[in-house]
């Protein structure tokens, strides 16, 4: 018998970029092979601490790079670490275990040794390069490197596994066994999918046996993303559609099935993360710690490339399902509901324009059928308000939630009407707050209210009065703006942000649109052409830049254990972005001199 | 008595498995021995130590056993004595723990060759895997005995795969040195064990 190779080192020898060492010096390197095994967990470097003695090689398990706390990287099987510290002498990035990890490992001095390989050396300068500029860069949150724009197809590991149209669950779970997937495709017109979830929840908990057709429980047509989608895309598609398996398609062929853990592995930190967390909300009890699980990946997304306006939308996505899922609580415990509802988000959670978790702004409106019940509907708003609040979200200091704010369509009705009736400053504030609405959930047709809002516009009164207060939040002259003297501060809210959704709002209550996000007003106003496109692009562009700079300033307030605000100190601004803040708060105020105009609040 | 025992780490392991004639100490041959030491909780594949063992006149070989280790009569001609290997294993073995996938076959065979040798067997403590894997299970059960009560899986291939390890080609005896310490590892922190008077 020849002494065969050791499974550690033909292991090694396969791993890029031990295949391409000359023998003798693969051969002297793997005697000094060791073999470790760290629990997931262990933190095998630290920044500042010591630095790592050897280079890893994976063979089982995930690593996880990260610096303050920030995702830079999850490493997986026969990738390697190690080398910055070995390069640097200096543990730049945290090393942490992610899944138990079985490593292979190489001391130091075979490490250097094997430097003077050309070729070995130079696929780790790559690497280096790399990990040096994203452990060096001086803020937490601009380190997390995942690609966000890389294609879903990219994600793909294997062609998808079919069975015939005919096949029972028997057949389907056999198959499945031998193949080690999660899901199967039924070849049938239209394609349908199977996964274990179906198995569970409709095949075993329905007392349904292994001959039943697999047609009876698989899910057509199916929800598919093209092969060239932005990972973050899918993520949108898979949270919409609450799938987690996600078949991609390539020119009509199916290529493959991802699933959420391998959209999850794209970023450990991503909506799909959060998404999970939601969805193993069992207990009411287990709802602490969603607001930071939403900053933190926030922070990777910003830190990914995404603008605040994308963020915000999977930040509502999220709040959206955490919301569908207290409500099921409360249901079970209270009963069936005695009449349809819709449980409303008002303000920025209404436009989708929230970022991290900000005070609760809801309501609560029933059809007037309930009104014989409506201690049911206090006990669901207060339930699920405290619900909420127990999630993260603070209970608003202004009152603005469903607790205080419940009752019939009747009732709303009502008041939203008293609003356009008699502008005063108090209706002005609520107006602003309750038109930008949204359903999140429930069944209760809402186009009652959607009714008196399109009224708004034949009472240009009302119009008036709210461009007026639009024009109330001053953005400061940019020659103030000052590292010294002068303004040191801006409130990115109040004078800048605040402004641009306020006139966005006046514009979209006009044209009657039912659109409630602000660069989408905005949009709809320049289409309509009662405001001009060069305006329209500066704004839009100020109000991306200001609610992207005020998320990053948040996140690393967060990050420090600061309370997040809306302040941003010029001199902790490089120069680009003060240069930019100007830009962005000139843009708000031209929008505000447009809307002066249009509204003619001077008269 | 409580703390004399050393942190778990701190003990040099020498991982060993032998390949034989059969599963009859008295009757079989060893063909075979590989062993490697975990040192500070990691395996030194550098200082493994592997020979093939020239079968003593007398000493079975079965089929069977052929099958499982590939090790014909034309393998083993050319290789030491197992006089000259067993003064290998005991200078690796002084003062440090031998650690074994089911250790009562292994010592059969051990302490019966160093006898006959006319050689002390050196008595190192033995952390025997399948005697931890006995462990766990019983600890599983007691902390989810609403679950089904299945054998506990104690072949060392089976039992790898069960604790996430990768699949090694089995029936080398340094392979299965290698696979034993593997498992070592993660059963060692599965049971939180921190002396080695837990693990023995």
């Amino acid at each position: 018998m020849a002494a065969a190779a050791l499974d550690p080192v033909s292991y090694l020898r396969a791993t890029p970029p031990f295949h391409a060492l000359p023998q003798p010096l693969f051969d002297a390197a793997a005697a000094s092979l060791e073999v470790g095994y760290y629990p997931a967990g262990s933190r095998l470097a630290r920044v500042g601490g010591e630095p790592l003695a050897h280079l890893y090689v994976i063979r089982k398990g995930a690593v996880r790079l990260e610096r303050d706390g920030q995702l830079l990287q999850v490493l997986e099987e026969g990738e390697t670490f190690g080398y910055t510290s070995l390069i640097t002498r200096k543990a730049t990035i945290d090393v942490v275990v992610e899944d138990d990890l079985l490593a292979y490992r190489l001391p130091d001095a075979e490490f250097q040794r094997l430097l003077g390989d050309a070729q070995f050396a130079s696929h780790f300068a790559v690497g280096l390069a790399e990990r040096l500029k994203s452990s060096l860069e001086h803020s937490a949150i601009t380190t997390f490197q995942a690609d966000l724009s890389r294609q879903v197809g990219d994600l793909v590991r294997r062609t998808p596994v079919w069975i015939a149209a005919d096949a029972t669950v028997g057949d389907a779970a056999r198959l499945m066994r031998a193949e080690g997937v999660s899901s199967v495709l039924l070849r049938a017109d239209p394609p349908a999918i199977a996964t274990d979830h179906d198995f569970r929840n409709r095949v075993l908990a329905e007392g349904l046996g292994p001959d039943t057709p697999l047609a009876r429980i698989a899910t057509s047509p199916l929800r598919t993303t093209p092969a060239t989608a932005p990972i973050h895309e899918a993520w949108g598609l898979a949270l919409d559609a609450r799938v987690h398996h996600l078949p991609v398609t390539r020119g009509g062929d199916i290529v493959g099935v991802l699933t959420s853990g391998e959209l999850l592995r794209a970023s450990a930190q991503g909506p799909m993360a959060v998404l999970r967390g939601v969805e193993r909300v069992s207990t009411r009890e287990s709802l602490a710690g969603y607001g930071r699980r939403v900053a933190e990946m926030a922070g990777a997304l910003l830190a990914g490339g995404l603008d605040a306006a994308a963020i915000a939308g999977f930040v509502a996505r999220l709040n959206d399902a955490l919301v569908h899922r207290i409500l099921r609580f409360a249901e079970a415990d209270l009963g069936e509901p005695p009449a349809p509802y819709a449980w409303l988000a008002l303000g920025s959670e209404g436009r989708r324009e929230q970022t991290l978790l900000t005070d609760q702004d809801n309501a609560l409106v029933y059809a007037d059928e309930g009104e014989a019940r409506r201690a049911w509907y206090e006990v669901l708003a207060e339930r699920v308000n405290a619900d909420l609040e127990l999630a993260g979200f603070p209970a608003c200091p202004g009152g603005y939630m469903a607790r205080r704010w419940v009752g019939p369509m009747a009732e709303w009705r009502g008041r939203f009407d008293g609003w356009l009736d008699a502008p005063g400053p108090q209706a002005l504030l609520e107006a602003a707050i309750f038109f930008d609405y949204r359903r999140v959930a429930g069944r209760l047709d809402l186009a009652p209210l959607d009714a008196v809002i399109a009224t708004a516009v034949d009472r240009p009164v009302l119009l008036r009065f709210l461009a007026r207060a639009a024009l109330g939040f001053r953005p400061p002259a940019s020659l103030l703006l000052r590292l010294r003297g002068g303004s040191t501060t801006v409130d990115l809210k109040l004078q800048g942000i605040a402004a641009v959704v306020a006139v966005a709002r006046c514009y979209g209550l006009e044209l009657r649109t039912e659109a409630r996000g602000t660069l989408e007003r905005l949009e709809a106003a320049r289409d309509a052409g009662i405001l001009d496109g060069d305006a329209v692009a500066a704004a839009a562009e100020g109000f991306r830049f200001l609610n992207g700079l005020r998320l990053r300033l948040q996140l690393r307030a967060v990050a420090e254990g600061r309370p997040p605000s809306n302040e941003a100190a010029l001199a902790a601004l490089s120069a680009m972005e003060r240069s930019r803040l100007k830009d962005a708060l000139r843009a708000v105020k031209t929008l505000q001199d447009r809307a002066a105009f249009h509204f003619k609040t001077d008269f | 008595m409580l703390f004399s025992s050393p942190p778990w780490e701190s003990a040099v392991y020498w991982s060993l498995d032998l390949e034989t004639g059969g599963l009859d100490a008295r009757r079989d041959a060893i063909l075979a021995v590989g062993m490697l030491p975990v040192r500070e909780g990691h395996l030194r594949l550098g200082e493994a130590y592997r020979t093939l063992v020239r079968p003593e006149q007398g000493k079975a070989v079965s089929p069977r056993s052929v099958q499982a280790h590939q090790l014909v009569a034309g393998d083993t001609r050319g290789a030491p004595a197992l006089a000259e290997v067993l003064p290998e294993l005991e200078r690796r073995l002084r003062g440090a723990v031998l650690l074994v996938h089911h250790a009562p076959i292994e010592l059969g065979f051990l302490k019966r060759a160093f006898r006959a040798a006319g050689l002390r067997w050196p008595a190192p403590p033995v952390v025997d895997t399948v005697k931890l894997l006995l462990r766990l299970d019983a600890r599983e059960r007691r902390r989810f005995p609403e679950l089904p009560a299945d054998p506990p899986v104690l072949n060392l291939s089976a039992a790898r795969r069960r604790l996430g390890l990768p699949d090694y080609q089995a029936h080398d005896a340094l392979t299965d040195a290698v696979a034993t310490a593997e498992l070592f590892l993660v059963l060692r922190e599965a049971l939180g064990a921190r002396r080695l008077r837990e693990l023995t």
